[in-house]
């Protein structure tokens, strides 16, 4: 009822390739209008260029023609193209080119009457509706569900009846016949601009609902309505070609395309070529404005897909080979243990952001029966690394290098087919969203079932049992009714232990967790993570925990692995990395969060890190965390590797971590000078130093 | 830590002092007819005040209303009952002018920095917004824009530039600074960090702390971190399926919870120290609070009983009203 | 869900009506009394007057329109001005053509155009641009002049079809597919290729889900990842596209049988159109809404049917 539930840190929700790269300005709910998105495919340049020049060869028309459109040439009837007439002429020997350039421009400006009504009541409607509120939206989507399911044609027909071939007037009611569609496009995204905040923002100020819908939701709806514009155009011009074509176009003399390829379908057995230069002619002015349209509009995209396309498929096929053919042979690992071995994850090699690194030089191993954390800020690489155990890393996006073993397998170079021979039997995932990871339009029995019987190869009885079983394993009461019910029906707390027995079906030894607490309740995280506690010792599988969280580390996790933009900078035991951070970026998230404090402890000032991860393709060779860290100095500014950190065999990415521990150190509670931020890869780390202000 | 020996502000002010705002026994239901009238409201007879300069922060999980009352003050929300006070004028249903006359002294911050900002305006554009239109002038309110962007630790050049070059914990930052140009008493913060990293989230709530100690703001600070809202409030309000469960100082809200409620949101809240974590585990497991996932209580009653170890009949039949535990107000019969 | 439908029932009945008033006052506006109209030029003005006066064309509006309803109820939706002939009679031997023609289209149109949108999303790469080329150039021809084309290709240089005129299934239902096969392809390449747009859109927007990953996650084979859940989860918007489609190609049927000389409904609206034959226009507007509105209603049925939070509530 009232969405409230804790988001997820910006880039954890999903790693798409475009969500992970660099700072492309952020896609909000309704794109601005930008011309250099028309002149950004040669087809929708063409389209411009041909409009324009269509236009305007027309109004010049009377200029250059070279006859006049009712001028007959009776030494030609019907002839093909001549040197006299360029485009043949028709059965009373009356130019083509001619008739068509002059008769161009009216059938675009009537066109454009459609446009105008349509566009224009189309949104208008949109934006009251959704200014409005419930009822009126009501009313108003009513009426154009009915004006929606009407035979248009037949409707325009019998209006021509009533008023004649009125042109200008039959495309204007054309227009308001459309406009209930438009009012369908427009109404989503006025609704959803409605309900961004900063229209909140702007009512608390006091903003009228017309302010508000003349500045904040129009502006936001130009580039739907230029979309919308053309390709209603397009439509306009189709069908008053059509009705030109079945008799209903300008009085006679007057030249029309639809009525000069209703007299060409005339003479279709004598003189075929009579249909071509009209028909080509009214095609592509067509083309023109649907290619405007189609490139400024939003463009399916292919890249978001969680199941690469054929193609896609065949490309990775081909990088996997190249991968295990430079990789040396796997190492021997005991049964059950993942070992990730120098991973490095990035952008393909194509389209934008190519070659950008993601991941880089990760190691890490996970015993069986032992949970390890991945932590760190969004944007460092901790779900990349989580999916790539599963090779279920985004599209455009693959494993660059490293070893992933498993099982006398190296999981990096591995085939999908082998990939689908471990996902779920060997290794399975839990992911944030319990509600979008299950499929909505099956229920949950359908799911669970489907998945025992495919992971453990048993009959369907059986699986039933099974699926009941699981249920009851992660907490379920009721199962038999879960079964039953569509994943809407059942709150976020159940879908996730719903998520979890789909993860178990296969009884994998490894589950992959990302973020699966994060956006579920306090109470109900503490219940979830204690179900993952309990599978953990009963079953003796090993868990990899993705969280932001390091309470989550504290409560579930044996090892854990602090990530900083791409790479691991401090790696151990939970007890001994949390009660004693070596790495200052550790140092520093845990004086960060206010969960560490509490009662009189609860510090005045929460201690923070000055600017913001940087973006991957700013990754220095250098030590990353130099920039923002309040001990870096001239020592930093080499690539630091891996050292041991002295307690167990825990690891830290630091040249000053010992010097630090001896001197006690801590993170001071500081903030940032205002014009660093912006520019914080520049920032010398000293700045930062100097800047203190310590209020003790 | 830091070294930082802090004094809070001591909460409660004289009791003769008119609060800041006021509300009381609000209620919000969704939809309209009959079926609405059935449901369970949103907000079922929630009072709570402000004073002057106080911070109250506002707890609960998804679905306890505490959202809802943010927009109901902020008129962003149509009440369905009780009322609404802001220094002693009734705001429970104001009109568009007098919520513009409200509007420079009672603002807000919302949660997700990418959709509080018009992104095809620039920084300087919303942020004048709310001075042009009580007829600031363009160059005073660029003026403006630029000195509070200084304030809240971002260069004035920003003025010029649009939230998508900024990063959440910047955008953020513009957000809090729409909200203080025009000198408010009283900030509604809903959610406003729950969107960050941590070390941002740091970032904006010292800010907030450093603005408040500055400025003598008033915050309703809304969140369902208790640890966020512990850090800030001097007194906290926690909400259960729109009710009241406990009221009182922030501190004995948080360290010595008196409601079953009130005890398993903190128990569950995870610290980043294994041993006391595993500590806490415990403590939380022998609570005995059952999982909320399939428990909807019927109408009357405790909201709730159906989780609550302590549950008798009477948590039935009869809602508990709030009384005096301890240093707060728990409306539990048996707290 | 009875309630829904109930309610969905009310909605189109009181689309018909709407359509029917419109068309009532639509006609009253027409040039041209009845008498004018069915005596021809050169009538005297008292003859006129007394066929006008004979069918009440000097009542009172509502009285007409609720005589005329009266009687549309039972079936009788008047006399042609023209031909004297009952306009119901005409209409109901017209409709099947017209409905063989849009049923026709739309179901070809439907299953060329899932087939090529699901390849190219599933296919991608090459595959997926000659497809969306080939679809952006089919929306953008306008269906007569591809209609002449296939006229002009396939029976005037190679006479697999016959170029015109209809053959009533009765008669002989092979002639009858064939007369009907050049319309249905003519209307189908631009329909074909607009469900295709939508399929592919679709059936992308569905694999981009995260439940997608889940599956992939637990080991489910492509084709069943495809084809069982991406295209149910498409199959919404994809239905939605059909019906849309099909209101498009019954009123498109115009164009079609004014080319291929069908004797569809098209046919009547523009001939009664064009002489003003006021009953007849009246009729065909209130049946092709009659049969748009229930066709609407029974995909608008089966969207609820495929969507189970729909179905649920």
């Amino acid at each position: 009822m009232i969405p409230n539930v804790a988001p997820a840190p910006a880039d954890s929700a999903e790693p798409t390739a475009a969500a992970v790269l660099p700072k492309a300005p952020r896609q909000s709910a309704a794109k601005k209008f930008s011309g250099s998105k028309l002149f950004a495919s040669p087809a929708s340049i063409a389209g411009v260029i041909w409009l324009a020049a269509l236009v305007v060869a027309s109004l010049t028309a009377p200029l250059w023609l070279p006859f006049k459109t009712e001028d007959q040439d009776f030494t030609a009837v019907l002839s093909g193209p001549t040197a006299a007439h360029w485009l043949g002429t028709d059965e009373l020997g009356r130019d083509l080119l001619s008739r068509i350039f002059a008769s161009a421009a009216g059938t675009l400006g009537t066109s454009m009457i459609t446009v105008i009504v349509a566009v224009g009541l189309g949104t208008l409607l949109a934006m009251l509706a959704a200014a409005a509120g419930e009822r009126v939206e009501t009313v108003i989507s009513r009426v154009t569900e009915i004006m929606m399911s009407l035979p248009g044609t037949v409707i325009i027909l019998a209006v021509i009846g009533a008023v004649g071939t009125n042109i200008p007037l039959i495309m204007g009611i054309l227009g308001v016949l459309i406009s209930a569609g438009i009012y369908r496009v427009m109404l989503g995204q006025a609704k959803s601009l409605q309900s961004q905040l900063y229209i909140d923002a702007a009512k608390v100020d006091g903003v009228s609902t017309a302010g508000i819908s003349l500045r904040h939701v129009l502006p936001g709806l130009t580039n739907t309505i230029v979309v919308q514009a053309a390709l209603i155009f397009a439509v306009g011009m189709l069908i008053q070609a059509g009705l030109a074509f079945i008799g209903f176009g300008p009085p006679i003399p007057q030249p029309s395309w639809g009525g000069m390829i209703q007299g060409a379908s005339q003479h279709v057995y004598d003189a075929p070529w009579l249909m071509v230069p009209t028909g080509a002619v009214l095609a592509l002015t067509v083309l023109a404005a649907n290619a405007i349209g189609n490139a400024l509009g939003k463009a399916p995209n292919a890249t978001a897909s969680h199941l690469p396309s054929a193609a896609a498929r065949r490309q990775r096929g081909k990088a996997v080979a190249a991968i295990a053919a430079t990789a040396p042979a796997s190492q021997d690992v005991a049964k059950n243990t993942l070992s990730v071995r120098n991973l490095s994850v990035g952008v393909d090699s194509v389209g934008a952001g190519k070659g950008v690194r993601l991941v880089t030089d990760v190691s890490f191993d996970v015993e069986p029966g032992t949970v390890l954390g991945l932590v760190g800020e969004s944007g460092c690489g901790k779900t990349m690394t989580a999916l790539s155990l599963l090779g279920l890393l985004p599209s455009g996006v693959s494993v660059t290098g490293g070893q992933i073993l498993w099982n006398g397998k190296n999981l990096a170079a591995a085939t999908e087919k082998d990939m689908e021979g471990i996902r779920g039997r060997g290794i399975a995932l839990i992911s944030q969203e319990p509600m979008r990871a299950l499929d909505p339009m099956f229920t949950v029995g359908y799911q669970l079932t489907g998945t025992v019987r495919r992971l453990r190869g048993i009959g369907r009885a059986d699986a039933k049992a099974e699926a009941l079983g699981l249920l009851e394993k992660v907490g379920i009461v009721d199962a038999a009714r879960i079964l039953k019910t569509y994943p809407h029906q059942i709150s976020g707390g159940m879908a996730q232990r719903v998520a979890i027995a789909l993860a178990l079906a296969g009884r994998p030894r490894l589950l992959v967790a990302d973020e699966p607490t994060t956006a579920l309740d306090v109470t109900v995280q503490a219940e979830i993570l204690s179900l993952l506690r309990s599978l953990v010792k009963d079953t003796g599988m090993s868990v990899v925990m993705v969280t932001h969280d390091l309470g989550v580390v504290a409560d579930l996790c044996d090892q854990v692995a602090v990530m900083y933009a791409g790479e691991v900078v401090e790696n151990g035991r939970t007890d001994s990395i949390l009660d004693n951070p070596r790495h200052p970026y550790t140092l520093a998230l845990l004086a960060a969060d206010p969960h560490a404090n509490h009662g009189a402890d609860m510090p005045e000032r929460l201690a923070t890190i000055s600017g913001q991860v940087p973006q991957p393709k700013d990754w220095p060779s250098t030590c990353r965390f130099a920039a923002r860290c309040q001990f870096a100095g001239s020592a930093c500014l080499v690539p630091i590797p891996l050292l041991p950190s002295g307690t167990g065999d825990g690891v830290v990415r630091c040249v000053k971590a010992d010097e630090l521990a001896v001197e006690g150190l801590d993170w001071l509670a500081t903030d940032v000078p205002s014009h660093h931020i912006l520019n914080l890869v520049e920032a010398p780390a000293a700045a930062t130093r100097t800047a203190e202000k310590d209020p003790a | 830590m830091s070294t930082a020996t802090s004094v809070r502000p001591e909460a409660p002010l004289p009791a003769a002092a008119q609060p800041l705002l006021e509300v009381k026994d609000l209620v919000v239901r969704y939809g309209r007819g009959r079926k609405a009238a059935a449901a369970p409201a949103a907000v079922d007879r929630v009072s709570c005040s402000i004073a002057p300069g106080e911070t109250v922060g506002l707890v609960g999980e998804s679905g306890s209303g505490k959202s809802t009352i943010g927009k109901a003050i902020l008129g962003l929300q149509k009440v369905s009952g009780g009322s609404i006070t802001y220094q002693g004028k009734d705001i429970t249903s104001a009109g568009a002018s007098q919520r513009r006359a409200l509007g420079s002294e009672l603002r807000a911050v919302f949660q997700d920095p990418n959709s509080s900002l018009n992104p095809r305006n620039t920084v300087g554009s919303s942020l004048a917004e709310p001075l042009r239109l009580r007829g600031v002038g363009a160059a005073e309110a660029r003026q403006r824009a630029e000195d509070i962007l200084e304030r809240v630790g971002l260069p004035r050049e920003a003025v010029d530039r649009y939230p998508s070059q900024f990063s959440g914990g910047q955008r953020q930052r513009i957000s809090v600074a729409r909200a203080l140009i025009c000198d408010p008493k009283l900030v509604v913060c809903d959610e406003a960090v729950s969107a960050l990293d941590l070390s941002t989230q740091a970032q904006v709530l010292n800010l907030l702390a450093d603005l408040r100690d500055e400025r003598g703001l008033g915050y309703l600070f809304i969140a369902h971190d208790i640890a966020v809202v512990q850090f800030l409030a001097q007194r906290v309000v926690v909400l259960y399926r729109g009710q009241v469960m406990e009221s009182g100082p922030a501190a004995a809200v948080t360290e010595n919870p008196r409601h079953p409620f009130t005890q398993a949101l903190v128990a569950a809240s995870p610290v980043p120290r294994p041993a006391e974590q595993a500590a806490r585990r415990e403590a939380r497991e022998s609570l005995g609070v059952r999982t909320g996932a399939a428990a909807v209580p019927g109408p009357g009653g405790c909201p709730f009983r159906l989780r609550c170890p302590l549950a008798t009949e009477l948590c039935a039949s009869e809602r508990p009203a709030l009384r005096t535990v301890g240093g707060s107000d728990v409306a539990c019969h048996y707290a | 869900m009875a309630l829904f439908i109930t309610k969905r029932l009310l909605m189109a009945l009181a689309t018909v009506l709407v359509v029917a008033v419109l068309a009532f006052l639509l006609v009253h506006a027409m040039p041209g009394s009845p008498g004018a109209v069915s005596l021809g030029a050169g009538a005297s003005e008292e003859a006129i007057d007394e066929v006008n006066q004979r069918l009440g064309w000097n009542d009172p509006l509502l009285l007409q329109f609720v005589s005329w309803l009266g009687a549309a109820v039972q079936g009788d939706l008047g006399i042609s001005l023209i031909d004297g002939r009952s306009v119901s009679a005409d209409l109901a031997s017209r409709l099947p053509v017209t409905a063989s023609l849009a049923a026709g289209a739309t179901l070809l149109s439907a299953v060329l155009g899932i087939a090529l949108g699901v390849t190219a999303a599933v296919r991608g790469g090459t595959v997926d641009r000659i497809i969306g080329g080939v679809a952006g150039m089919a929306v953008a021809l306008p269906a007569f002049w591809i209609g002449i084309i296939f006229v002009y290709l396939l029976a005037v240089q190679s006479s697999v079809f016959p170029a015109t005129g209809y053959v009533p299934f009765e008669v002989s239902p092979q002639d009858w597919a064939l007369s009907l096969a050049l319309p249905v392809i003519t209307l189908a390449v631009g329909g074909g290729a607009f469900i295709a747009r939508q399929t592919r859109a679709s059936m992308l927007e569905a694999l981009q889900q995260e439940h997608i990953r889940t599956l992939r996650a637990t080991a489910t084979p492509t084709w069943k990842i495809l084809y069982i859940h991406a295209l149910r989860y498409a199959s919404l918007p994809i239905v939605a596209g059909i019906a849309l489609q099909f209101i498009q190609l019954f009123g498109g049927s115009v164009i079609a049988e004014q080319l291929f000389a069908m004797p569809g409904l098209g046919q009547a609206v523009q001939n009664s159109v064009s002489t003003h034959d006021a009953p007849s226009v009246q009729g065909v507007v209130v049946i092709a809404t009659v049969v748009v509105v229930a066709v609407n209603l029974v995909l608008e049925l089966a969207t609820k049917f495929l969507d189970p939070k729909l179905r649920a509530s």
